[in-house]
């Protein structure tokens, strides 16, 4: 016998550093090269895109201009609408009693009282109104560049219920003097102009003033309108609460101010005032000269004068539109609504991501993945990466051919698109993917923690789909539905609220209406925190458990 | 009823690939048929048609005369140990016996009775998830006694056996035959049969390529072949090729010579002066005359490991 | 050559009467088949240790959330448009998915680990196989239902007495003596009974338990999303009247019940045949399909 020496056998490669990169390009291999995972990805794409355009398409809104006239369907329904100096649409209906104003000045008047009546459509037809402000009805002063809706004014007002405040072009509303107006006790407004700054002040004498704020509105003419203005928004109620929606009541409404001490500052004496309804159906044309109609008789809009006292009756508002199922008088849709379909693609996104981890337990495969790779948490850590990343393509593609395709759809049908800015409508969509992307990554977690595709899948659509569902369907307290929508999971869809809740303007601001507790970004840090936690708690079980 | 598995002309594709191409044979009672062939030759997708768990696309298989779905109580009829792995890991293997006895209208005391053959008392009542191969053998076989059926059906039951293990389902397997019942085998590997089969049956791309008894196919594969043993092998092969013999050299001095009978290659070997050690008749191993059998049938050969130059 | 079978191995079986042969049996051997089906099937699901977990969920899940939803609502004065039984019964909204889980699991797990083939060859009758399994299941589910339900309204009674849900604001305390009261806990139960057969049904056609759960929960969940951005309330109607879900749930109203897009017993009666249909498109496809 020989002896044989035998060198030791060496790997022909030397043994890469950057293992992570490595790591990544495995399980990018695995999810790949599983036809059914691919096709679930499209599926989710599909399903959202599909289901957008079956919610914009579906059913078209029927109007008629007249009670006798043509009964029009679709985009004839459109109103036009105008739009703000913001960009955002707007109501901008009221009764102005006005001089134009060329230059500087200023004008100061006296509030002694405020009052109101509206119609209420729960109430038979024909039967008196009822009397009674709305919290927002609004009278006082305004300077504003034209009578042409939708352009940018200053104000200074008192209200129904939310004592004095100072509110320009639309979505602006600071609060001054607080309380109801009375004879007992009076509000003294003041709004001057100085270039293209208005100042509004507010006193309870005429004596002592107290600034309320100051506005730049860039690019007001030199010369403006000025006078004074009162509006009252519909009135409505919630009557009853249903599973899917609630369905409210409600009716026009009027207001009716008395100025004294009137003065206006800057302009050529002894102009004279004239009325108009600005933005309105014309209903106060004829009652310009005050005689008809005063607002004793209480049913229409315009204005009376007499020893230095006006008299003005308006109805409308001053105020961005607002996305109101239930309140506003034409369809009104949001670019957010065909993302609906985002929670069937959701769905089919959870099932993808539970299954890339639970198959590997499901056939001791992890055993192989875990001998390929020891260290655990960075196994986990590109998985969840895999995961969302491929999902975040997936949900980005559906959200971008979704959102114009159900924009033309919804206009198509005759819903008023109310109008975002570009980066509202950028994160609406990449908000969008992210929430699905986010979602993939906590069932990646999930699935580790339960290793159970059924039970996993469900936990994670039951903690997402559930508390937005509940919180939707008002079937709870609104408290508890706000309460769900802040906590939970499903604060994450407040990404795609594209209109911001206006206090100042009295709507149904419900989870149901699409109004969320939480700022966009922080409802979508929470569903981040839920994927942070769970994916801490995968990591501490997989390093601890068997595999 | 007759204790027979009869098989005539199944066909089955799965997609492009045709599984079963015909296989046609019958399996009789009172021994161990031997199912051998290589890997994807169709011997697994036969057993399943049998128990009805796959749909063949054309031929029948028969339990006693009788198509399998048609069983009253399947599992008194014939017992088959097809995948050790079919039951649920969070399941104990009593529990798993327990339920495949209720759905034949059996009694727990029948379930004991099938532990204590499958010598599986002591884990009876572990999860079936942590057995292993071996031991999921074992109860695989204990489910398929349950109901002591006159046919009985198993699909590789050597796999992940200890060498112990072997020995002991030889012995089962050989004393299942023995009283009488009909007991189908199926193996890729032809060693494992060599004590226990008494037929066989050889398949290969989806069709029977012997259906003999253990005897007449090693007597066919050691036919007129002789072993020579000799120093001188070259000169002995020009010898024994010239005169006629077809030769082949099988180890460093032996060489394998078929077309002569024994007494004329000792006198040719003689007359040329060429020394020899041995002439013996060849005795050939099941292994071998399944290997060339099977030489063109399988499917998926290998390529030969590389050779260390002397 | 065959060795004559040895007579004492018939004894081995104990006293279990020969295989009918005659077609006056066949009735009777369906029904003995069936029997010991469903005694196999039974011995299945309790031998899995998951099964009295997700019980014992079921009913958790159902009382919780209803608890949690009573004692979140209150009622300061008359006319607040609560349905108080359908309050207190909130909670199947959740538990629905837990009795999907079992009954999906009941089919996939045999899929995933193989077991099937164990199932099919003892039981090749495939239909009673599944009929044994249905029945298994929504037994379990009936009666960890009826407790959840009972649960859940004993709690909606006391959390909704002290919260101003009382005769002097129009309320009643709730009581199975009153009629809709009963209907919608009875109702509520054989919900989720269907919402077993649903599951189990579409899992035999999907096999794959996640594909299969995330069918079933975006069957039932996607459809009040949907409803409650529709634009046309023709649309919303038709998806309350004909979704699984919320047809189904139409059995809990008792108040407001002219409102309803549809009656009680026939939104459940939608579900029923969303289940019938899921239980037979799986047992045909079970059936037809290798195992």
């Amino acid at each position: 016998m020989t002896a044989q020496v035998t060198t030791p056998y060496r790997p022909p490669r030397e043994e890469a550093r950057d293992g992570f990169a490595q790591l990544l390009r495995a399980e990018w291999t695995k999810f790949r090269t599983v036809r059914g995972w691919v096709i679930g990805m499209v599926v989710a794409a599909l399903v959202t895109v599909g289901l957008g355009l079956l919610i914009a398409g579906g059913g078209s809104s029927t109007c008629q201009n007249s009670p006798t006239g043509p009964v029009l369907s679709g985009a004839a329904c459109l109103p036009p609408v105008p739009v703000g100096p913001g960009g955002q649409a707007v109501t901008d209906q009221f009764y102005f009693v006005r001089q134009p104003l060329a230059g500087n000045g200023s004008i100061t008047v006296r509030v002694p009282a405020l009052t109101g009546l509206y119609a209420n459509g729960a109430t038979a037809v024909g039967s008196p109104m009822t009397r009674g402000l709305q919290p927002w009805s609004k009278a006082g002063v305004i300077i504003q560049a034209s009578t042409r809706p939708g352009s940018a004014y200053g104000a200074m007002m008192v209200t129904g219920r939310r004592g004095v405040r100072m509110q320009d072009d639309y979505t602006h509303d600071t609060a001054g003097l607080p309380g109801a107006v009375s004879a007992a006790s009076p509000r003294w407004l003041r709004l001057t102009r100085s270039g293209d700054t208005l100042t509004g002040y507010d006193s309870a004498d005429g004596t002592h003033w107290t600034r309320v704020g100051t506005v730049r509105l860039a690019g007001l003419p030199s010369t403006v309108q000025a006078g004074l203005f009162a509006t009252s928004p519909a009135h409505s109620t919630v009557i009853s609460k249903s599973f899917g929606g609630g369905s409210t009541s409600g009716g026009p409404s009027l207001d009716t101010a008395v100025f004294d001490h009137v003065s206006l500052s800057g302009t050529s004496p002894g102009a004279a005032w004239t009325g108009d309804a600005v933005g309105g159906q014309a209903t106060g044309g004829a009652a310009s000269s005050g005689a008809g109609s005063g607002a004793g008789s209480g049913a229409a809009e315009g204005f009376h004068q007499a020893d230095g006292r006006f008299t003005v009756t308006g109805s409308g508002d001053i105020a961005p539109l607002v996305f109101d199922p239930a309140g506003s008088g034409f369809p009104t849709s949001t670019i957010e609504r065909g993302l609906q379909g985002a929670f069937a693609g959701l769905i089919a996104v959870v099932v993808v991501a539970v299954m890339f981890i639970t198959a590997e337990y499901r056939r001791g495969m992890i055993r192989t993945t875990l001998a390929a790779s020891p260290r655990r948490g960075r196994v986990l850590a590109a998985k969840a990466i895999v995961a969302g990343a491929v999902t975040f393509a997936a949900g980005l593609a559906a959200a971008l051919v979704t959102v114009p395709l159900a924009q033309r759809l919804d206009r198509a049908k005759g819903s008023y698109m109310l109008p975002v800015t570009s980066l509202t409508e950028i994160r609406v969509i990449v908000g969008t993917a992210a929430v699905l992307a986010v979602a993939a990554v906590l069932a990646v977690a999930i699935g580790t923690v339960l290793r159970r595709s059924a039970g996993a899948v469900t936990a994670v659509i039951v903690v997402i789909v559930l508390p937005y569902i509940l919180g939707i369907a008002s079937v709870l307290p609104v408290g508890a539905e706000n309460w769900l929508l802040r906590v939970t999971p499903a604060a994450a869809f407040a990404v795609q609220q594209s209109l911001p809740a206006y206090p100042q303007v009295n709507a149904g601001y419900t989870p149901t209406a699409g109004y969320f507790p939480l700022a966009p970004w922080a409802g979508f840090a929470v569903l981040c925190a839920w994927a942070a936690l769970a994916l801490a708690l995968a990591t501490v079980l997989l390093r601890r458990r068997d595999a | 009823m007759e204790a027979t598995i009869e098989i005539s002309g199944l066909r089955k594709k799965f997609g492009p690939h045709l599984a079963l191409d015909g296989m046609t044979f019958t399996v009789h009672p009172g021994q161990v048929t031997g199912f051998v062939g290589p890997n994807g030759a169709g011997k697994s997708t036969t057993m399943r048609v049998v128990l009805g768990l796959d749909a063949a696309d054309d031929g029948t298989a028969l339990i006693g005369g009788q198509p399998y779905a048609s069983l009253r109580h399947p599992l008194s009829h014939v017992g088959a140990l097809l995948d050790a792995a079919a039951l649920q890991p969070s399941r104990s293997a009593r529990n798993h016996l327990l339920w495949l006895a209720h759905s034949q209208g059996l009694t727990a005391r029948r379930v004991d009775a099938v532990i204590e053959q499958a010598g599986l008392q002591s884990v009876v009542r572990r999860k079936a998830g942590g057995f292993s191969l071996g031991m999921r053998q074992r109860l695989g076989i204990a489910a398929a006694m349950l109901g002591d059926p006159p046919v009985l059906m198993m699909d590789e039951p050597f796999n992940g056996m200890d060498p112990e293990g072997i020995v002991w389902m030889r012995g089962f397997l050989r004393s299942l035959a023995g009283q009488g019942r009909a007991v189908l085998v199926s193996s890729h590997l032809m060693s494992e049969l060599q004590d226990t089969a008494g037929h066989l049956v050889v398949v290969g791309r989806g069709k029977v390529i012997a259906d003999t008894s253990v005897q007449a196919l090693l007597s066919a594969a050691s036919r007129d072949r002789i072993t020579v043993r000799t120093s001188a092998r070259s000169e002995a092969m020009t010898v024994l090729a010239h005169a006629g013999a077809t030769v082949a050299a099988t180890g460093h001095d032996t060489l394998t010579i078929s077309g002569l009978p024994a007494e004329r290659v000792v006198s040719l070997l003689g007359e040329s002066a060429v020394p020899f050690s041995e002439v013996t008749g060849h005795h050939a191993s099941l292994e071998e005359a399944y290997m060339e059998l099977t030489r063109d049938e399988v499917e998926f050969r290998a390529e030969p490991a590389g050779e260390v130059a002397p | 050559m065959s060795q004559a079978p040895p007579a004492q191995r018939a004894s081995l079986l104990g006293e279990r009467p020969a295989d009918p042969d005659g077609p006056q049996n066949a009735l009777q051997a369906g029904w003995t088949s069936l029997r010991e089906a469903l005694h196999a099937e039974w011995t299945k699901l309790r031998t899995l240790p998951g099964t009295i977990w997700l019980l014992a969920g079921i009913i958790a899940a159902t009382v919780a959330v209803s608890s949690a939803a009573t004692a979140a609502m209150s009622c300061p004065s008359r006319g607040c448009s609560v349905d108080p039984a359908k309050l207190s019964l909130t909670g199947i909204d959740l538990s629905q998915a837990v009795v999907a889980i079992l009954a999906v699991a009941a089919i996939s797990s045999e899929y995933s680990t193989g077991m099937i083939r164990s199932t099919l060859t003892a039981m090749p009758r495939r239909t009673t196989m599944l009929a044994a399994k249905a029945a298994v299941v929504t037994g379990l589910v009936l009666a960890a239902g009826t407790i959840a339900v009972l649960g859940s309204l004993l709690a909606g009674r006391l959390f909704l007495s002290s919260h101003g849900f009382t005769p002097a604001h129009g309320y009643p305390s709730l009581s199975l003596g009153d009629g809709p009261v009963l209907r919608a806990a009875a109702g509520s139960v054989l919900y989720l009974a269907l919402i077993a057969l649903l599951s189990l049904g579409i899992a035999t056609i999907i096999r794959d338990s996640g594909a299969a759960i995330g069918t079933v929960l975006g069957l039932l969940y996607l459809s009040p999303i949907i409803a409650a951005v529709v634009r046309s309330p023709h649309w919303h109607n038709d998806i309350e009247r004909y979704a699984p879900m919320s047809a189904g749930l139409a059995i809990q109203a008792t108040t407001g019940l002219r409102g309803l897009p549809i009656s009680p017993w026939a939104g459940l009666g939608v579900l029923a045949a969303w289940a019938s249909a899921a239980v037979l498109g799986g047992g045909l496809l079970l059936r037809l399909r290798d195992a």
